[in-house]
Protein backbone atom coordinates (compact mmCIF):
# COMPACT_ATOMS: atom_id res chain seq x y z
CA UNK A 1 0.00 0.00 0.00
CA UNK A 2 2.73 2.38 0.98
CA UNK A 3 4.65 1.44 -2.16
CA UNK A 4 1.57 2.22 -4.27
CA UNK A 5 1.14 5.68 -2.74
CA UNK A 6 4.80 6.28 -3.36
CA UNK A 7 4.44 5.30 -7.00
CA UNK A 8 1.41 7.56 -7.38
CA UNK A 9 3.33 10.44 -5.89
CA UNK A 10 6.14 9.84 -8.35
CA UNK A 11 3.78 9.69 -11.28
CA UNK A 12 2.13 12.94 -10.15
CA UNK A 13 5.50 14.64 -9.83
CA UNK A 14 6.50 13.40 -13.26
CA UNK A 15 3.29 14.70 -14.80
CA UNK A 16 3.73 18.10 -13.18
CA UNK A 17 7.24 18.43 -14.53
CA UNK A 18 6.12 17.28 -17.95
CA UNK A 19 3.22 19.74 -17.92
CA UNK A 20 5.52 22.55 -16.85
CA UNK A 21 7.92 21.76 -19.65
CA UNK A 22 5.09 21.65 -22.17
CA UNK A 23 3.86 25.02 -21.01
CA UNK A 24 7.34 26.52 -21.32
CA UNK A 25 7.62 25.12 -24.82
CA UNK A 26 4.28 26.56 -25.86
CA UNK A 27 5.28 29.95 -24.58
CA UNK A 28 8.61 29.63 -26.34
CA UNK A 29 7.04 28.73 -29.65
CA UNK A 30 4.39 31.44 -29.21
CA UNK A 31 7.02 34.07 -28.83
CA UNK A 32 8.80 32.61 -31.85
CA UNK A 33 5.55 32.64 -33.71
CA UNK A 34 6.22 29.05 -34.67
CA UNK A 35 3.71 27.66 -37.14
CA UNK A 36 2.86 24.19 -35.84
CA UNK A 37 1.98 21.61 -38.45
CA UNK A 38 1.59 18.38 -36.54
CA UNK A 39 -0.93 17.19 -39.12
CA UNK A 40 1.86 16.64 -41.65
CA UNK A 41 3.88 14.35 -39.40
CA UNK A 42 1.88 11.07 -39.74
CA UNK A 43 2.73 10.90 -43.44
CA UNK A 44 6.39 10.79 -42.56
CA UNK A 45 5.74 7.83 -40.33
CA UNK A 46 3.55 5.76 -42.60
CA UNK A 47 0.81 6.03 -45.20
CA UNK A 48 -2.19 3.78 -45.56
CA UNK A 49 -4.00 3.99 -48.87
CA UNK A 50 -5.21 1.77 -51.72
CA UNK A 51 -1.65 0.51 -52.17
CA UNK A 52 -1.77 -0.67 -48.61
CA UNK A 53 0.69 0.09 -45.85
CA UNK A 54 3.78 2.10 -46.83
CA UNK A 55 6.32 2.98 -44.15
CA UNK A 56 7.38 6.59 -44.27
CA UNK A 57 10.97 7.81 -43.96
CA UNK A 58 10.82 7.94 -40.17
CA UNK A 59 9.66 4.36 -39.82
CA UNK A 60 12.24 3.26 -42.35
CA UNK A 61 14.88 5.15 -40.41
CA UNK A 62 13.70 3.51 -37.20
CA UNK A 63 14.05 0.11 -38.82
CA UNK A 64 17.62 0.91 -39.96
CA UNK A 65 18.42 2.12 -36.43
CA UNK A 66 17.08 -1.13 -35.00
CA UNK A 67 19.13 -3.21 -37.42
CA UNK A 68 22.32 -1.21 -36.89
CA UNK A 69 21.87 -1.35 -33.12
CA UNK A 70 21.13 -5.07 -33.03
CA UNK A 71 24.13 -6.05 -35.13
CA UNK A 72 26.40 -3.60 -33.29
CA UNK A 73 25.20 -4.94 -29.96
CA UNK A 74 26.09 -8.48 -30.95
CA UNK A 75 29.48 -7.45 -32.31
CA UNK A 76 30.14 -5.21 -29.31
CA UNK A 77 29.50 -8.17 -27.05
CA UNK A 78 32.02 -10.25 -28.98
CA UNK A 79 34.62 -7.46 -28.93
CA UNK A 80 33.95 -6.87 -25.25
CA UNK A 81 34.24 -10.52 -24.30
CA UNK A 82 37.42 -11.10 -26.30
CA UNK A 83 39.01 -7.93 -24.93
CA UNK A 84 38.09 -8.82 -21.36
CA UNK A 85 39.59 -12.28 -21.76
CA UNK A 86 42.74 -10.86 -23.35
CA UNK A 87 43.16 -8.36 -20.53
CA UNK A 88 42.96 -11.19 -18.01
CA UNK A 89 45.16 -13.58 -19.99
CA UNK A 90 48.72 -14.59 -19.25
CA UNK A 91 49.86 -13.38 -22.64
CA UNK A 92 51.74 -10.10 -22.51
CA UNK A 93 51.01 -9.36 -26.16
CA UNK A 94 47.32 -10.05 -25.65
CA UNK A 95 47.12 -7.77 -22.64
CA UNK A 96 49.05 -5.06 -24.46
CA UNK A 97 46.82 -5.16 -27.55
CA UNK A 98 43.67 -5.06 -25.43
CA UNK A 99 45.05 -2.09 -23.56
CA UNK A 100 45.93 -0.14 -26.71
CA UNK A 101 42.44 -0.78 -28.12
CA UNK A 102 40.75 0.31 -24.91
CA UNK A 103 42.74 3.48 -24.44
CA UNK A 104 42.38 4.52 -28.06
CA UNK A 105 38.64 4.06 -28.04
CA UNK A 106 38.01 5.61 -24.68
CA UNK A 107 40.12 8.68 -25.29
CA UNK A 108 38.76 9.77 -28.65
CA UNK A 109 35.24 10.95 -29.54
CA UNK A 110 32.91 8.43 -31.15
CA UNK A 111 32.16 10.83 -34.00
CA UNK A 112 35.85 11.00 -34.86
CA UNK A 113 36.06 7.23 -34.79
CA UNK A 114 33.11 6.92 -37.15
CA UNK A 115 34.62 9.45 -39.55
CA UNK A 116 38.06 7.82 -39.44
CA UNK A 117 36.49 4.44 -40.03
CA UNK A 118 34.50 5.71 -42.99
CA UNK A 119 37.01 7.95 -44.70
CA UNK A 120 40.22 6.10 -43.85
CA UNK A 121 39.57 2.40 -43.32
CA UNK A 122 36.42 1.85 -45.37
CA UNK A 123 38.11 2.57 -48.73
CA UNK A 124 41.05 0.35 -47.77
CA UNK A 125 38.82 -2.53 -46.70
CA UNK A 126 36.10 -1.89 -49.23
CA UNK A 127 33.36 -1.28 -46.66
CA UNK A 128 30.13 0.59 -47.30
CA UNK A 129 28.77 3.29 -45.03
CA UNK A 130 26.48 1.03 -43.01
CA UNK A 131 29.21 -1.52 -42.36
CA UNK A 132 31.73 1.14 -41.33
CA UNK A 133 29.11 2.67 -39.06
CA UNK A 134 28.29 -0.65 -37.45
CA UNK A 135 31.96 -1.48 -37.04
CA UNK A 136 32.82 1.88 -35.46
CA UNK A 137 29.83 1.68 -33.17
CA UNK A 138 30.55 -1.85 -32.01
CA UNK A 139 34.24 -1.18 -31.48
CA UNK A 140 33.27 1.81 -29.36
CA UNK A 141 30.65 0.09 -27.21
CA UNK A 142 32.75 -3.09 -27.10
CA UNK A 143 35.48 -1.20 -25.27
CA UNK A 144 33.04 -0.20 -22.54
CA UNK A 145 31.44 -3.63 -22.60
CA UNK A 146 34.81 -5.24 -21.98
CA UNK A 147 35.26 -3.29 -18.77
CA UNK A 148 31.85 -4.43 -17.57
CA UNK A 149 32.53 -8.05 -18.47
CA UNK A 150 35.97 -7.95 -16.92
CA UNK A 151 34.51 -6.65 -13.67
CA UNK A 152 32.03 -9.53 -13.75
CA UNK A 153 34.78 -12.10 -14.29
CA UNK A 154 37.01 -10.86 -11.50
CA UNK A 155 34.03 -10.75 -9.14
CA UNK A 156 33.75 -14.54 -9.30
CA UNK A 157 35.18 -16.17 -6.20
CA UNK A 158 38.68 -17.61 -6.56
CA UNK A 159 37.36 -20.84 -5.05
CA UNK A 160 35.38 -21.48 -8.23
CA UNK A 161 38.59 -21.49 -10.26
CA UNK A 162 40.33 -23.69 -7.76
CA UNK A 163 37.50 -26.20 -7.60
CA UNK A 164 37.37 -26.39 -11.40
CA UNK A 165 41.12 -26.71 -11.73
CA UNK A 166 41.30 -29.33 -9.03
CA UNK A 167 38.83 -31.40 -11.07
CA UNK A 168 41.18 -31.20 -14.05
CA UNK A 169 39.26 -28.61 -16.08
CA UNK A 170 41.39 -26.45 -18.36
CA UNK A 171 41.30 -22.67 -18.24
CA UNK A 172 39.04 -22.43 -21.27
CA UNK A 173 36.70 -25.10 -19.92
CA UNK A 174 36.55 -23.26 -16.62
CA UNK A 175 35.71 -20.01 -18.39
CA UNK A 176 33.04 -21.61 -20.53
CA UNK A 177 31.32 -23.75 -17.94
CA UNK A 178 31.95 -22.09 -14.61
CA UNK A 179 33.11 -18.49 -14.72
CA UNK A 180 31.37 -16.89 -17.71
CA UNK A 181 27.89 -18.27 -17.00
CA UNK A 182 28.06 -16.76 -13.52
CA UNK A 183 29.89 -13.56 -14.49
CA UNK A 184 27.62 -12.68 -17.42
CA UNK A 185 24.52 -13.25 -15.35
CA UNK A 186 25.91 -10.79 -12.85
CA UNK A 187 26.67 -8.07 -15.41
CA UNK A 188 23.48 -8.39 -17.44
CA UNK A 189 21.97 -5.18 -15.98
CA UNK A 190 24.94 -2.93 -16.87
CA UNK A 191 25.15 -4.61 -20.27
CA UNK A 192 21.49 -3.79 -20.86
CA UNK A 193 22.23 -0.17 -19.91
CA UNK A 194 25.07 -0.22 -22.41
CA UNK A 195 22.57 -1.34 -25.05
CA UNK A 196 20.53 1.80 -24.32
CA UNK A 197 23.64 3.93 -24.81
CA UNK A 198 24.36 2.12 -28.04
CA UNK A 199 20.92 2.86 -29.47
CA UNK A 200 21.39 6.54 -28.68
CA UNK A 201 24.95 6.65 -30.02
CA UNK A 202 23.80 5.04 -33.25
CA UNK A 203 22.42 8.49 -34.19
CA UNK A 204 25.99 9.56 -34.84
CA UNK A 205 26.36 7.33 -37.88
CA UNK A 206 24.05 9.79 -39.63
CA UNK A 207 27.27 11.75 -40.08
CA UNK A 208 28.33 9.31 -42.77
CA UNK A 209 24.98 9.42 -44.57
CA UNK A 210 23.51 6.22 -43.21
CA UNK A 211 19.76 6.63 -43.52
CA UNK A 212 18.89 5.82 -39.94
CA UNK A 213 16.32 7.58 -37.80
CA UNK A 214 18.24 10.78 -37.08
CA UNK A 215 19.36 11.15 -40.68
CA UNK A 216 15.79 10.80 -41.90
CA UNK A 217 14.74 13.38 -39.37
CA UNK A 218 17.42 15.77 -40.59
CA UNK A 219 16.33 15.30 -44.19
CA UNK A 220 12.70 16.08 -43.36
CA UNK A 221 13.68 19.17 -41.42
CA UNK A 222 15.91 20.40 -44.24
CA UNK A 223 13.17 19.90 -46.79
CA UNK A 224 9.96 20.85 -45.01
CA UNK A 225 11.01 23.06 -42.10
CA UNK A 226 9.01 21.05 -39.59
CA UNK A 227 11.81 21.38 -37.08
CA UNK A 228 10.03 20.94 -33.76
CA UNK A 229 7.46 18.40 -34.89
CA UNK A 230 10.07 16.21 -36.55
CA UNK A 231 12.60 16.18 -33.76
CA UNK A 232 9.93 15.55 -31.14
CA UNK A 233 8.70 12.62 -33.18
CA UNK A 234 12.23 11.31 -33.67
CA UNK A 235 12.85 11.57 -29.92
CA UNK A 236 9.62 9.70 -29.22
CA UNK A 237 10.64 6.94 -31.60
CA UNK A 238 14.02 6.61 -29.85
CA UNK A 239 12.17 6.39 -26.55
CA UNK A 240 10.14 3.50 -27.95
CA UNK A 241 13.43 1.61 -28.27
CA UNK A 242 15.26 2.75 -25.18
CA UNK A 243 12.50 2.65 -22.57
CA UNK A 244 11.88 -1.09 -22.95
CA UNK A 245 15.63 -1.67 -22.80
CA UNK A 246 15.95 0.47 -19.68
CA UNK A 247 13.06 -1.37 -18.08
CA UNK A 248 14.73 -4.65 -18.96
CA UNK A 249 17.94 -3.49 -17.29
CA UNK A 250 15.99 -2.45 -14.21
CA UNK A 251 14.12 -5.73 -14.06
CA UNK A 252 17.29 -7.76 -14.42
CA UNK A 253 18.92 -5.78 -11.67
CA UNK A 254 15.97 -6.37 -9.34
CA UNK A 255 15.91 -10.07 -10.08
CA UNK A 256 19.61 -10.48 -9.45
CA UNK A 257 19.37 -8.52 -6.21
CA UNK A 258 16.58 -10.74 -4.96
CA UNK A 259 18.53 -13.88 -5.82
CA UNK A 260 21.73 -12.99 -4.01
CA UNK B 1 59.87 -41.89 8.34
CA UNK B 2 58.19 -44.03 5.68
CA UNK B 3 60.03 -44.60 2.46
CA UNK B 4 59.58 -47.06 -0.39
CA UNK B 5 60.53 -49.96 1.84
CA UNK B 6 58.33 -49.13 4.79
CA UNK B 7 55.35 -48.56 2.46
CA UNK B 8 55.83 -52.05 1.09
CA UNK B 9 56.36 -53.71 4.46
CA UNK B 10 53.36 -52.05 6.15
CA UNK B 11 50.45 -54.50 5.78
CA UNK B 12 47.94 -51.61 5.85
CA UNK B 13 49.39 -49.86 2.82
CA UNK B 14 50.62 -50.31 -0.74
CA UNK B 15 53.40 -48.64 -2.69
CA UNK B 16 54.47 -45.05 -2.44
CA UNK B 17 51.88 -42.83 -4.09
CA UNK B 18 52.79 -39.29 -3.05
CA UNK B 19 56.35 -38.19 -2.82
CA UNK B 20 57.10 -34.61 -1.83
CA UNK B 21 60.75 -33.73 -1.43
CA UNK B 22 62.28 -30.52 -0.17
CA UNK B 23 59.27 -28.37 -1.02
CA UNK B 24 59.88 -24.67 -0.67
CA UNK B 25 57.32 -22.02 -1.41
CA UNK B 26 57.92 -18.32 -1.05
CA UNK B 27 54.98 -16.05 -1.82
CA UNK B 28 55.36 -12.77 -3.69
CA UNK B 29 55.12 -10.89 -0.39
CA UNK B 30 58.19 -12.72 0.89
CA UNK B 31 56.36 -15.14 3.21
CA UNK B 32 58.07 -18.51 3.23
CA UNK B 33 55.06 -20.82 3.53
CA UNK B 34 56.97 -24.05 2.94
CA UNK B 35 60.55 -24.50 3.99
CA UNK B 36 62.22 -27.67 2.76
CA UNK B 37 59.18 -29.77 3.58
CA UNK B 38 59.18 -33.46 2.67
CA UNK B 39 56.50 -36.11 3.00
CA UNK B 40 56.01 -39.56 1.53
CA UNK B 41 52.55 -41.13 1.56
CA UNK B 42 51.77 -44.76 0.85
CA UNK B 43 48.80 -46.05 -1.06
CA UNK B 44 45.81 -46.43 1.23
CA UNK B 45 47.36 -44.41 3.99
CA UNK B 46 45.51 -41.66 5.85
CA UNK B 47 47.87 -38.88 6.87
CA UNK B 48 46.56 -36.18 9.16
CA UNK B 49 48.40 -32.86 8.98
CA UNK B 50 48.13 -30.54 11.95
CA UNK B 51 49.86 -27.35 12.96
CA UNK B 52 49.19 -23.77 14.05
CA UNK B 53 47.55 -21.24 11.76
CA UNK B 54 49.92 -20.06 9.05
CA UNK B 55 52.20 -23.07 9.35
CA UNK B 56 51.76 -23.90 5.65
CA UNK B 57 49.26 -26.78 5.77
CA UNK B 58 47.01 -25.38 3.08
CA UNK B 59 49.96 -24.32 0.98
CA UNK B 60 51.30 -27.86 1.09
CA UNK B 61 48.01 -29.34 -0.13
CA UNK B 62 47.67 -26.68 -2.80
CA UNK B 63 51.16 -27.40 -4.08
CA UNK B 64 50.36 -31.10 -4.31
CA UNK B 65 47.73 -30.54 -6.97
CA UNK B 66 49.42 -27.63 -8.65
CA UNK B 67 47.20 -24.82 -7.39
CA UNK B 68 50.42 -23.18 -6.17
CA UNK B 69 53.76 -23.51 -7.89
CA UNK B 70 56.69 -24.62 -5.78
CA UNK B 71 59.94 -22.67 -5.84
CA UNK B 72 62.10 -25.66 -5.03
CA UNK B 73 61.66 -29.37 -4.47
CA UNK B 74 59.97 -32.21 -6.26
CA UNK B 75 56.46 -33.63 -6.26
CA UNK B 76 55.76 -37.08 -7.68
CA UNK B 77 52.23 -38.49 -7.69
CA UNK B 78 51.87 -42.13 -8.63
CA UNK B 79 55.10 -42.04 -10.60
CA UNK B 80 54.31 -38.80 -12.47
CA UNK B 81 56.37 -35.77 -11.58
CA UNK B 82 54.52 -32.47 -11.38
CA UNK B 83 56.30 -30.03 -13.67
CA UNK B 84 55.62 -26.74 -15.37
CA UNK B 85 53.76 -28.10 -18.37
CA UNK B 86 50.05 -27.33 -18.32
CA UNK B 87 49.16 -30.76 -19.63
CA UNK B 88 51.07 -32.46 -16.85
CA UNK B 89 49.40 -30.28 -14.24
CA UNK B 90 45.98 -31.12 -15.55
CA UNK B 91 46.85 -34.81 -15.58
CA UNK B 92 47.93 -34.67 -11.95
CA UNK B 93 44.96 -32.58 -10.88
CA UNK B 94 42.69 -35.14 -12.42
CA UNK B 95 44.26 -37.85 -10.27
CA UNK B 96 44.22 -35.79 -7.08
CA UNK B 97 40.87 -34.90 -5.54
CA UNK B 98 40.56 -31.84 -3.35
CA UNK B 99 37.93 -30.83 -0.82
CA UNK B 100 37.93 -27.20 0.31
CA UNK B 101 36.90 -25.56 3.54
CA UNK B 102 34.40 -23.41 1.62
CA UNK B 103 32.95 -26.30 -0.46
CA UNK B 104 33.24 -24.33 -3.71
CA UNK B 105 30.32 -26.00 -5.40
CA UNK B 106 29.28 -24.42 -8.71
CA UNK B 107 26.20 -22.40 -7.72
CA UNK B 108 24.65 -22.27 -11.19
CA UNK B 109 24.51 -26.04 -11.52
CA UNK B 110 22.47 -28.66 -9.74
CA UNK B 111 24.12 -31.25 -7.54
CA UNK B 112 23.96 -33.67 -10.46
CA UNK B 113 25.46 -31.09 -12.81
CA UNK B 114 28.26 -30.33 -10.38
CA UNK B 115 29.30 -33.96 -10.19
CA UNK B 116 28.73 -34.86 -13.85
CA UNK B 117 30.66 -31.90 -15.24
CA UNK B 118 34.27 -33.05 -14.97
CA UNK B 119 33.39 -36.67 -15.68
CA UNK B 120 32.06 -35.61 -19.05
CA UNK B 121 34.51 -32.80 -19.78
CA UNK B 122 37.72 -34.31 -18.49
CA UNK B 123 37.09 -38.05 -18.47
CA UNK B 124 35.05 -37.95 -21.66
CA UNK B 125 32.19 -40.01 -20.24
CA UNK B 126 28.73 -39.92 -21.76
CA UNK B 127 25.99 -38.14 -19.83
CA UNK B 128 24.42 -41.50 -18.97
CA UNK B 129 27.62 -43.08 -17.65
CA UNK B 130 28.46 -39.97 -15.66
CA UNK B 131 24.99 -39.89 -14.15
CA UNK B 132 25.28 -43.53 -13.08
CA UNK B 133 28.53 -42.80 -11.27
CA UNK B 134 27.09 -39.64 -9.78
CA UNK B 135 23.99 -41.32 -8.43
CA UNK B 136 26.02 -44.14 -6.88
CA UNK B 137 28.28 -41.60 -5.17
CA UNK B 138 25.37 -39.48 -3.99
CA UNK B 139 23.87 -42.58 -2.50
CA UNK B 140 27.12 -43.26 -0.70
CA UNK B 141 27.27 -39.78 0.84
CA UNK B 142 23.56 -39.88 1.65
CA UNK B 143 22.51 -37.20 -0.82
CA UNK B 144 20.72 -39.21 -3.53
CA UNK B 145 17.43 -37.41 -2.94
CA UNK B 146 18.99 -34.02 -3.56
CA UNK B 147 20.46 -34.64 -7.02
CA UNK B 148 18.30 -31.91 -8.56
CA UNK B 149 18.84 -29.32 -5.85
CA UNK B 150 21.01 -26.26 -6.30
CA UNK B 151 23.86 -25.72 -3.83
CA UNK B 152 22.15 -22.70 -2.27
CA UNK B 153 19.27 -24.97 -1.23
CA UNK B 154 21.56 -27.24 0.80
CA UNK B 155 23.01 -26.96 4.29
CA UNK B 156 26.76 -26.63 4.71
CA UNK B 157 27.14 -30.26 5.67
CA UNK B 158 25.14 -31.36 2.66
CA UNK B 159 27.16 -29.12 0.35
CA UNK B 160 30.40 -30.54 1.66
CA UNK B 161 29.19 -34.10 1.16
CA UNK B 162 28.33 -33.21 -2.43
CA UNK B 163 31.78 -31.65 -2.85
CA UNK B 164 33.34 -34.89 -1.63
CA UNK B 165 31.23 -36.89 -4.10
CA UNK B 166 32.27 -34.49 -6.86
CA UNK B 167 35.95 -35.10 -6.16
CA UNK B 168 35.43 -38.86 -5.88
CA UNK B 169 33.69 -38.97 -9.24
CA UNK B 170 37.07 -38.54 -10.94
CA UNK B 171 38.27 -41.74 -9.22
CA UNK B 172 41.25 -39.92 -7.75
CA UNK B 173 44.28 -41.76 -6.48
CA UNK B 174 44.67 -39.35 -3.59
CA UNK B 175 42.16 -37.16 -1.78
CA UNK B 176 43.21 -33.92 -0.12
CA UNK B 177 41.00 -32.39 2.57
CA UNK B 178 41.74 -28.82 3.66
CA UNK B 179 39.82 -28.22 6.88
CA UNK B 180 36.75 -29.75 5.32
CA UNK B 181 34.66 -29.26 8.45
CA UNK B 182 35.94 -25.91 9.72
CA UNK B 183 33.18 -23.88 8.08
CA UNK B 184 30.39 -26.14 9.35
CA UNK B 185 27.97 -25.81 12.22
CA UNK B 186 28.92 -28.21 15.02
CA UNK B 187 25.83 -30.35 14.57
CA UNK B 188 26.66 -31.24 10.96
CA UNK B 189 30.41 -31.80 11.34
CA UNK B 190 29.74 -35.42 12.25
CA UNK B 191 27.98 -36.30 8.99
CA UNK B 192 30.95 -35.07 6.95
CA UNK B 193 33.54 -36.72 9.16
CA UNK B 194 31.50 -39.92 8.89
CA UNK B 195 31.78 -39.86 5.11
CA UNK B 196 35.51 -39.23 5.38
CA UNK B 197 35.98 -42.09 7.83
CA UNK B 198 34.09 -44.42 5.48
CA UNK B 199 36.44 -43.44 2.69
CA UNK B 200 39.44 -44.10 4.86
CA UNK B 201 38.11 -47.53 5.73
CA UNK B 202 37.65 -48.34 2.07
CA UNK B 203 41.34 -47.78 1.51
CA UNK B 204 41.37 -44.30 -0.07
CA UNK B 205 44.71 -42.55 0.20
CA UNK B 206 44.02 -39.33 2.08
CA UNK B 207 45.94 -36.31 3.28
CA UNK B 208 43.73 -34.52 5.78
CA UNK B 209 44.32 -31.11 7.31
CA UNK B 210 41.99 -30.90 10.29
CA UNK B 211 41.52 -29.75 13.85
CA UNK B 212 39.31 -32.76 14.61
CA UNK B 213 41.58 -34.88 16.78
CA UNK B 214 38.84 -37.46 17.29
CA UNK B 215 38.79 -38.08 13.56
CA UNK B 216 42.59 -38.23 13.46
CA UNK B 217 42.63 -40.91 16.13
CA UNK B 218 39.82 -42.92 14.64
CA UNK B 219 40.62 -42.79 10.93
CA UNK B 220 44.24 -41.66 10.70
CA UNK B 221 47.29 -43.83 10.22
CA UNK B 222 49.89 -41.17 10.72
CA UNK B 223 50.04 -37.62 12.04
CA UNK B 224 52.31 -34.88 10.76
CA UNK B 225 52.92 -31.76 12.81
CA UNK B 226 54.00 -28.68 10.86
CA UNK B 227 55.30 -25.31 11.96
CA UNK B 228 56.75 -22.41 9.95
CA UNK B 229 56.47 -24.45 6.76
CA UNK B 230 58.58 -27.29 8.08
CA UNK B 231 57.89 -30.66 9.64
CA UNK B 232 58.41 -30.72 13.37
CA UNK B 233 57.44 -34.30 14.04
CA UNK B 234 55.48 -37.18 12.57
CA UNK B 235 54.49 -40.66 13.61
CA UNK B 236 51.73 -43.27 13.89
CA UNK B 237 48.58 -41.85 15.47
CA UNK B 238 48.56 -43.51 18.90
CA UNK B 239 52.14 -42.82 19.96
CA UNK B 240 51.98 -39.37 18.41
CA UNK B 241 49.04 -38.27 20.54
CA UNK B 242 49.96 -40.22 23.66
CA UNK B 243 53.63 -39.39 23.77
CA UNK B 244 54.70 -36.65 21.39
CA UNK B 245 58.46 -36.39 21.30
CA UNK B 246 58.80 -32.72 20.56
CA UNK B 247 58.11 -29.99 23.06
CA UNK B 248 56.39 -27.78 20.45
CA UNK B 249 54.06 -30.65 19.61
CA UNK B 250 53.18 -31.13 23.27
CA UNK B 251 52.33 -27.45 23.68
CA UNK B 252 50.26 -27.43 20.51
CA UNK B 253 48.30 -30.54 21.47
CA UNK B 254 47.59 -29.14 24.91
CA UNK B 255 46.27 -25.94 23.35
CA UNK B 256 43.79 -27.60 21.04
CA UNK B 257 42.46 -30.30 23.34
N1 LIG C 1 48.45 -16.32 -1.72
C1 LIG C 1 49.25 -15.98 -0.69
N2 LIG C 1 50.00 -14.87 -0.79
C2 LIG C 1 50.82 -14.52 0.23
N3 LIG C 1 50.97 -15.19 1.37
C3 LIG C 1 50.24 -16.31 1.53
C4 LIG C 1 49.34 -16.75 0.50
N4 LIG C 1 48.75 -17.89 0.93
C5 LIG C 1 49.25 -18.14 2.16
N5 LIG C 1 50.15 -17.20 2.52
C6 LIG C 1 50.94 -17.17 3.76
O1 LIG C 1 51.65 -18.38 3.84
C7 LIG C 1 51.66 -18.85 5.17
C8 LIG C 1 51.10 -20.24 5.21
O2 LIG C 1 49.74 -20.18 4.90
P1 LIG C 1 48.79 -21.45 4.88
O3 LIG C 1 47.46 -20.97 4.41
O4 LIG C 1 49.43 -22.53 4.12
O5 LIG C 1 48.71 -21.83 6.42
P2 LIG C 1 47.78 -22.88 7.14
O6 LIG C 1 48.67 -23.76 7.91
O7 LIG C 1 46.86 -23.52 6.18
O8 LIG C 1 46.98 -21.95 8.13
P3 LIG C 1 45.46 -22.06 8.62
O9 LIG C 1 45.43 -23.08 9.71
O10 LIG C 1 45.16 -20.69 9.13
O11 LIG C 1 44.64 -22.43 7.44
C9 LIG C 1 50.89 -17.85 6.00
O12 LIG C 1 51.80 -16.98 6.60
C10 LIG C 1 50.05 -17.13 4.98
O13 LIG C 1 49.81 -15.82 5.39
MG1 LIG D 1 44.77 -23.48 5.84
Amino acid sequence: MRARINTLAHVAAFMTVLGGLGWLLMRGSDSLNYPWHWERIPDFIYTWDEQGFTPGPLLEGLWVTIKISAVSLLLAFVFGLVTALLRLSDSFVGRFLARVYLETIRNTPLLTQILVMYFLFAPLLGLDAVTSGVLALSLFEGAYGSEIIRAGIVSIDKGQWEAAHSLGLSTSQTYRKIVLPQALRRVLPPLASLAVTLVKDSALVSAIAVAELSKQGAIIVARYWLTFETWFTVAALYLCLTIPLSLLALMLERRIKVRS
Amino acid sequence: MPDKDSCATNPRTGDVIVEAQGLTKVFANGVKALDDFSLTVCQGEVVVVIGPSGSGKSTFLRCLNGLEEIDAGRIVIDGVELNHSKKNRRAIRTEVGMVFQSFNLFPHMTVLGNINLAQELVRGKTRGDATDTTMALLDKVGMAERADSYPAQLSGGQQQRVAIARALAMHPKVMLFDEATSALDPEVIGEVLGVMADLAREGMTMIVVTHEMGFAREAGDRVVFMEHGAMVEQGPVEPFFDAPAHERTQTFLQQIV
